[in-house]
């Protein structure tokens, strides 16, 4: 087995006759942090989705951990799938938390199901992990009463009880508030320090330079380039990836 | 008046009557309409067609002549008629549970309709399975959202028992019509009306309750 934790050979998503991704090629290592740029409707958020089974894709090879969730278009049976899938966790632009639980019950509602431990043992660690996103006095609090910031918190809270190997985030400060996405890239960094390994769809220039071990750029469906964080932002070999920077740090 | 204490059972057993037939028509449709809604969005569109067609005639057509066809109407179908065969009392409850099945099925729909598919795929890659899902994460918020139109429901429901007496259901309506031919006073009107007052008056507290519990 390789140590390439994620791989991603010729992938294809069609939506209709809207060419979404056009043949997709990446890899991911263990520990890596990932992020993914790119002008919106150039892929990015699809990409993602295909990694976790939420879009079906087209054809091409997705590898996760050593398994094959699409194997040149041919989709592994759905039990297969769903143990693949559960090795990743994600994170939404639109936090997608339960709003009729409470924080506590939405980070315990999965992992009781799955009975992963028991359940005094799981609102231990609820606690704990509540406490590393700095939202342990919220712990009874419903959604609505939460800041945005907060609630995507609660989020990536919600997604670490599952013990993930991996982390997805799907955009996760867009819907925010520019005074509230400190706090979640706070958490999102500190993951990073774990060496939790992590794919981010953003358009934080600063933070994805600053937090990334890899930067993709993505335009029209295909990863047009990639490379470091100072190869993409500092050197950038292609003529529409430094016309799309430009574009968004003046 | 001094009639009224020695009728006062037979209005009691009017009222236990209308009662059953409410309990028992909200028993019945509550759960069916939820299978009417699986049915309504199913993907198999014989299932949906189906259920399309069934909701339309029902909500299209006048729930006293559901009625009337159901007491009236089954046993004169060739063949399967004699199996079709109820008394009064069962025939009411088929005819109320098929009736509001579709609207409660209805609103239902109304409800699954205004649910975010953020909440599928959040539940999806927590790893919950559809069913978990649909009991843990959808059904409850969509309660919350159908509350009010079930409640609406609920006393109209409480109001159409009425209807029964059509055909000869001796619910509370029923005595009292008789009472005031009998006796040639409108009082038993205000009697049957009180009935149904009081009824609806505790159908709106357990809602107010209930979507107080469901508030976030």
């Amino acid at each position: 087995m390789s140590s390439k934790i994620i791989e991603v050979t010729d992938l294809k998503k069609r939506f209709d006759d809207n060419t979404v991704l056009k043949n997709i090629s990446f890899d991911v290592e263990k520990g890596d942090v990932v992020s993914v740029i790119g002008s919106s409707g150039s892929g990015k958020s699809t990409l993602l989705r295909c990694l976790i089974d939420l879009e079906k894709s087209d054809g091409g090879t997705i590898s996760i951990e050593g398994k094959k969730l699409i194997d040149n278009g041919r989709y592994a049976p759905p039990k297969s799938v769903r143990s693949i899938i559960s090795k990743m966790g994600m994170v939404f632009q639109h936090f997608n938390l339960f709003p009729h639980l409470s924080v506590k019950d939405n980070l315990l509602l999965a992992p009781k199901q799955r009975k992963l431990k028991s359940e005094p043992e799981l609102e231990e660690e609820a606690r704990q992990i509540l406490e590393k996103v700095g939202l342990l006095e919220k712990i009874e609090a419903m959604p609505s009463q939460l800041s945005g910031g907060e609630k995507q918190r609660v989020a990536i809270a919600r997604a670490l009880m599952m013990h993930p190997d991996i982390i997805l985030f799907d955009e996760p400060t867009s819907a925010l508030d520019p005074e509230l996405t400190g706090e979640v890239l706070n958490v999102i960094e500190a993951l990073a320090k774990e060496k939790m390994t992590m794919i981010i769809v953003t358009h934080e220039m600063g933070f994805a330079k600053h937090v990334s071990s890899k930067v993709l750029f993505m335009d029209d469906g295909i990863i047009l380039e990639e490379g470091s964080p100072k190869e993409i932002f500092e050197s950038p070999k292609e003529k529409r990836t430094s016309e799309f920077l430009s574009s968004i740090i003046r | 008046m001094d009639n009224f204490s020695s009728q006062i059972g037979l209005y009691l057993q009017g009222t236990l009557v209308t009662l059953s037939i409410f309990a028992i028509t909200l028993i019945i449709s509550l759960p069916l309409g939820f299978i009417v809604t699986l049915m309504l969005n199913s993907k198999n569109k014989l299932i949906s067609s189906f259920a399309d067609a069934v909701v339309y005639v029902i909500r299209g057509t006048p729930l006293l002549l559901q009625l009337l066809f159901v007491y009236f109407g089954f046993p004169l179908i060739p063949v399967i008629g004699k199996y079709l065969t109820f008394s009064r009392f069962v025939s009411a409850c088929i005819a109320f549970a098929i009736n509001y099945a579709c609207y409660f099925g209805e609103i239902f729909r109304g409800g699954l309709l205004s649910i975010d598919k953020g909440q599928w795929e959040a539940s999806k890659v927590l790893g919950l399975t559809r069913f978990e899902t649909l009991t843990k994460v959808i059904i409850p918020q969509m309660i919350r959202v159908c509350l009010p139109s079930i409640s609406n429901e609920t006393i109209t429901l409480v109001k159409d028992t009425a209807l029964v007496s059509i055909i000869g259901v001796a619910e509370i309506l029923h005595y009292s019509e008789a009472a005031v031919n009998r006796e040639g006073t409108p009082l038993p009107f205000l009697v049957a009306a009180a009935v149904y007052l009081i009824i609806n008056f505790f159908v709106t507290v357990v809602f107010k309750r209930l979507e107080k519990n469901y508030e976030q």
